[in-house]
């Protein structure tokens, strides 16, 4: 069956209409063209010729333009619009007329330097001429890697490498960066959070090296839709950066249905999991043979997938390659096989984490299942843009999860086709990352008094810091490195200060093998000792985790359960920021905290029903986030108007509410921000709503939060008032049972205070 | 409010005490240089090293003269052995022969701002010598160095034009009798040093910093004297290693024998290598160096000389399943005496069939390769007779 066929099915079949809540058809749209340019090189026009190009889309010939009149750009479009061109053109072309010429790729993973390196390739073996292109990145074997660093024309890597193994050992790469023309970033962004703020420090390393070699690169810059790409690319590169936001590529018609899983239990508010709902509908594609790609939330939730999925297709000889699963603690080469696998279409289905978000080439898949909303407008859109081509049809169907935000989402469906995509938030002077960057730049040259740092004037109290630490030594005017160790091995760009466990399998005794790695802010949740850890639907228990050396030893095992944590936060203000009173007595607090999250106990739940089994205890160190948060004090008056347990219903409906709103006003992902509540806090002696940024040192989703509370609030008020269910669901307030009968009301009440 | 350098010190757990500003040690005027002479007497006779034999023993291009006073031998204690751009060499030893004795001379710096000075001193120095000599430089001390050179903008650096690693014939050699090749095993073992309160490598970058806190000078000593020696144990590991490729008749371990035999054959001089063979077949080395020499021999297809010496190896250890194999398929292809070759293939079965309490993957599937080699010999023996 085809996709036409398949979506005339659906739309006839009454028990899946029912819980589409909309059924969009976005027409297909037109191309826009532009002559190939006139002083383009020849053989470059003749090798796009050949392969079918005799115009350029009108946003890569203004991408051309803007790169011959030397500007540093961003070029903002979809996925499958020919992007590539818009930085290949300008980057071989630079090199044909001068072969020392040097440019640098920076892609977010390897598996996308390899994509994207492999289509570079095609393009200068066609033009026939000595262009070397290299990726250089963990994979790299060591006798390469000295060719790349003496002769590789483009150096294809991503932020970590050049992070650890390139900047730290810049003398080995003079070639480079005395001749670079070109800093060329795909995917920008996803370099928001604390992983852009590390980006944009990285490159005011770059750029302060490419001072001391005399050269003085440009930019081009690409990223999906978000709302502030120019604004974003500035505070990466520090640069004025022009942007190219029209698309001139063509479109096919595309589809886009939310759906609903059916209410089981309408006073609770619970409806049918979405992971049984995903692996129905996914089902139903697999066996109509549509190429299709399946999006889940977590590591998890691909492995329960890819699990139900495999069964249903295999084969007599057990064959169950046809689903692949596909995720973050997979290694590169089991990676590289599905990629090749969808490419050649011996893969029909593939369930992944956001890691297949990104533009790595998987072919040409028709439809798209997203189990949940993705958690941002952004996301949404690249992950559905994942299925279908320039010319045809393709389906997306978003099934929506209880979680608050999926609600909101799949019952307002204009919003969601009508808001625009979030802000990419970056705050490259964060402390921490900014420290960790000074300190990692002085390692590659030392600093001199007065010297700048980006957009950082002053950094004589860092480089003081530092002195004290005897890190560096502070003599004649400059900051001489004065340790052993290089500084960059300890700071990753992932998440502030963190180093990554492998997870070990030791089912066989003679035969240890290393199944996959996690960073360390996931290990407490998923790897505490007798957890049940999936990976490629294999279950796993984990039998000791070694917190010194970074690992975790895991056992094969036949279990019917899966085990999921929890974690326990407690609250420690560090700086007052901002204060002020609101005209209702409320207090209103922004800060620095000390936030402390410890995993004390996990439970266990049924594999197939999800009901609960059993507990289990953990025993691991707390853990300790710094960053900013801000907090709604409520003033006794308001307080005293409930019971204690009416006042901590109320505070956790409140909370919830607020979770559902702040990602949808910060943009931002939900995890980024946390909002906890105290109904006697220790610092303000009150009930207390805290909101802060899940990332060390913040990346300034609080002080955007403290900006527009009132606007949180009231959007908060809005949903619980509009939700029909009687005393809170999951989608509002919060399930009953934990807020209480009255938890709903007494919420809308405590907003109401709050706003008035 | 806290101050910014007030809230970094509050990141750290437990907050250091501020460090005193910089002691005086920077007062000096200039970098520590220090000069010392020793006897020529110490060292192997230096006529072996001639561009011909350099070439053979490093297997790079050498200048068409070196005399021994074209030499600059280098070692550098440095601040760490990450290898990045912030590593700095704060200490450099070279050592060079002149008419009255082989000169060590050593440069250190007090602190940081000396290090272009020193930098341009050895850069001058370097300036007149052809050859320069290390242990393990390839990898380490000379990008180490030129990564320097470049972070002082001193362009171009006179880096002599060859340059003879110790490290990888040292391993060729040695490695299989001596196994570590270590700078301070190989002297012990092969020039009989054996050094007095040596610090420990791995101590060098913490003594240099301590230093630079303190400005206390004494525990520097050390690591002067520590790389003083490692230059003299290189120069005279340097000709040592000449003299024993250029006389091997004179090497009196069957091990080093072979080792050199084999990396002659890898560099193509079968003829010396062959004659290394023979010496070392001498020695408890017999069978390796036998084996290896039928090889050679059934290479350049002296069939009969190779089974001669496979038939060695069986009188002197009959139970070499590998020399059987050879021998068969010796009989078999070339010598085409089908009967041999039937004898020397149950030959080697049966001693695979020998019970033995551990059997790898490897052995059975040569046990597998036997018996067909054993079944496919009877069927052309069958074939012969109709």
């Amino acid at each position: 069956m085809n996709l036409d066929q398949l979506i005339g099915r659906l739309k006839a079949d009454s028990s899946f209409m029912d819980c589409v809540t909309e059924w969009r058809t976005l027409p297909a749209t037109q191309g826009r063209y532009a002559d190939l340019p006139q002083e383009m090189d020849e053989r470059l026009k003749e090798i796009l010729r050949k392969r079918g190009i005799h115009r350029l889309y009108c946003h890569q010939a203004e991408c051309w333009n803007l790169a011959q009149a030397q500007k540093d750009y961003v070029v903002v479009t979809p996925t499958a619009s020919g992007k590539t061109l818009c930085y290949n053109l300008p980057v071989v072309s630079s090199i044909l007329q001068n072969e020392d010429a040097r440019a640098l790729y920076l892609f977010p993973t390897k598996a996308l330097s390899a994509d994207q390196v492999s289509g570079l390739y095609e393009m200068i073996e066609a033009l026939g001429v000595n262009i070397k292109a290299y990726t250089y990145d963990g994979d790299t074997q060591g006798a390469a890697r000295k060719a790349i660093r003496q002769a590789g024309h483009i150096v294809v890597t991503n932020p970590d490498m050049l992070h650890a193994n390139i900047l730290p050992h810049h003398t080995k790469w003079v070639k480079l960066f005395e001749n670079l023309k070109y800093i060329v970033i795909d995917e920008i962004h996803t370099y928001r959070g604390v992983f852009g703020s590390h980006l944009a420090n990285v490159l005011r390393r770059l750029l302060r090296l490419c001072a001391f070699y005399g050269s003085h690169p440009r930019f081009i810059l690409c990223s999906a839709t978000i709302a502030n790409p120019v604004e974003l690319a500035q505070q990466l590169t520090g640069r004025k950066i022009s942007a190219v936001t029209e698309n001139g590529a063509p479109t096919g018609e595309r589809h886009f249905v939310f759906y609903n899983p059916p209410v089981v239990n309408r006073q609770l508010g619970i409806r049918r999991g979405v992971v049984n709902e995903v692996k129905r509908i996914s089902e139903n594609l697999l066996r109509n043979e549509i190429p299709t790609i399946v999006f889940a939330k977590s590591r998890l939730q691909v492995e329960v997938i890819t699990r139900h999925l495999k069964e249903c297709v295999r084969n007599a000889y057990g064959y169950t390659n046809r689903v692949r699963g596909y995720r973050g603690g997979y290694l590169p080469s089991e990676r590289r096989e599905i990629e090749r696998g969808l490419r050649e279409g011996e893969v029909d289905m593939v369930v992944s984490t956001n890691a297949l978000e990104l533009g790595i080439d998987i072919g040409s898949l028709t439809a798209c299942v997203l189990c949940g909303y993705p958690g941002t407008i952004a996301s949404t859109w690249q992950q559905a843009g994942r299925a279908g081509r320039r010319k045809d049809t393709a389906l997306t169907i978003m099934v929506a999860s209880s979680a608050p935000l999926d609600q909101y989402i799949i019952q307002n469906p204009d919003y969601f086709f009508t808001a625009s995509p979030e802000h990419a938030l970056v705050q490259p002077n964060n402390l921490y990352v900014l420290l960790s960057h000074i300190k990692c730049s002085a390692y590659e040259l030392p600093f001199e008094e007065g010297e700048t740092f980006g957009d950082v004037a002053d950094t004589s109290q860092f480089l003081e810091y530092l002195s004290e630490n005897n890190i560096l030594r502070h003599l004649d005017g400059k900051f001489y490195w004065m340790e052993e160790e290089l500084p960059s091995g300890e700071i990753s760009l992932r998440s502030a200060r963190t180093e990554n466990f492998v997870i070990i399998d030791i089912t066989n005794p003679a035969h240890h093998r290393v199944i996959g790695e996690m960073d360390r802010y996931t290990v407490p949740m998923l790897l505490h000792e007798n957890a049940i850890y999936m990976h490629d639907a294999r279950m796993y228990q984990v039998e000791q985790l070694d917190l010194d050396a970074c690992k975790a030893y895991i056992r094969a095992v036949d279990t019917d359960y899966y085990t999921d944590a929890d974690l326990n936060v407690s609250l420690h203000i560090l700086d007052d920021l901002e204060q002020k009173t609101l005209p209702n007595g409320a207090g209103l607090s922004l800060g620095e905290l000390r936030v402390s999250t410890i995993v004390k106990m996990f439970k266990k739940f049924k594999l197939d029903t999800h009901e609960t089994v059993g507990f289990g205890e953990v025993r691991l160190p707390q853990m300790d986030l710094h960053t900013v948060g801000m907090w709604w004090t409520i003033p006794d008056a308001v307080a005293n108007r409930y019971t204690n347990d009416a006042l901590q219903g109320a505070l956790l409906g409140v909370s919830n509410l607020l979770s559902i709103v702040a990602p949808l006003y910060l943009m931002c992902a939900p995890r980024d921000v946390n909002v906890v509540y105290q109904v006697k806090a220790p610092i303000t002696d009150k009930p207390t709503i805290f909101l802060y940024d899940a990332y060390p040192g913040g990346v300034g989703l609080s002080e955007k939060a403290y900006q527009m509370q009132e606007m949180l609030l009231e959007h908060a008020l809005q949903i619980a008032e509009g939700c029909r269910c009687e005393c809170g669901c999951p989608s509002c307030a919060g399930p009953t049972i934990e807020i209480g009968e009255r938890g709903k009301a007494d919420a809308i009440a405590l907003l109401k205070e709050l706003l008035a | 409010m806290p101050s910014l350098l007030n809230k970094l010190r509050m990141l750290d757990a437990e907050p250091k005490k501020p460090a005193a500003a910089p002691p005086a040690a920077a007062s000096h005027s200039s970098f520590h240089h220090t000069q010392a002479l020793f006897p020529i007497s110490l060292f192997s006779d230096q006529s072996h090293a001639t561009p011909e034999l350099l070439k053979t023993v490093f297997g790079c291009p050498f200048p068409e003269r070196v005399e021994p006073e074209d030499v600059l031998f280098l070692d550098t204690e440095t601040t760490g052995l990450s290898g990045g751009v912030g590593t700095v060499a704060f200490q450099i030893g070279v050592g060079y022969f002149t008419h009255s004795g082989f000169v060590v001379e050593q440069y250190l710096m007090h602190d940081y701002p000396e290090e272009a000075a020193m930098l341009q001193t050895l850069n001058a120095l370097m300036q007149r010598f052809t050859v320069l000599c290390t242990f393990n430089g390839r990898t380490f001390d000379v990008p180490l160095l030129k990564s320097r050179f470049l972070m002082n903008r001193i362009a171009h650096p006179n880096f002599p034009e060859a340059h003879a690693d110790v490290l990888f014939p040292a391993r060729r050699l040695w490695k299989l009798r001596l196994k570590s090749c270590t700078l301070g095993h190989l002297e012990e073992q092969l020039l009989q040093v054996h050094r007095e309160d040596d610090l420990p490598g791995a101590l060098v970058p913490q003594t240099y910093f301590q230093y630079l806190k303190d400005g206390n000078f004494e525990p520097l000593q050390r690591i002067l004297d520590h790389n003083k020696q490692d230059i003299v144990s290189l120069a005279q590991l340097f000709y040592f290693l000449c003299k024993q490729v250029a006389k091997p008749q004179e090497i009196g371990y069957g091990e080093d024998l072979f080792s050199l035999a084999k990396s002659l054959e890898k560099n193509g001089d079968t003829e010396k290598a062959m004659k290394c063979y023979r010496m070392s077949a001498q020695s408890n080395m017999h069978n390796e160096a036998c084996q290896a020499m039928a090889r050679i021999e059934k290479r350049s297809g002296h069939t009969e000389a190779a089974v001669r010496l496979y038939q060695t190896i069986l009188r002197h250890d009959g139970s070499d399943v590998n020399a059987c194999e050879a021998l068969a398929k010796l009989y078999e292809h070339q010598l085409k005496d089908i009967p041999a070759a039937i004898s020397y293939t149950r030959q080697a079965l049966l001693i695979l069939s020998e019970p033995s309490l551990f059997r790898s993957e490897a052995v059975q599937e040569q046990q597998i390769a036997l018996q067909y080699r054993y079944a496919r010999l009877r069927r052309k023996l069958s074939a012969q007779s109709k």
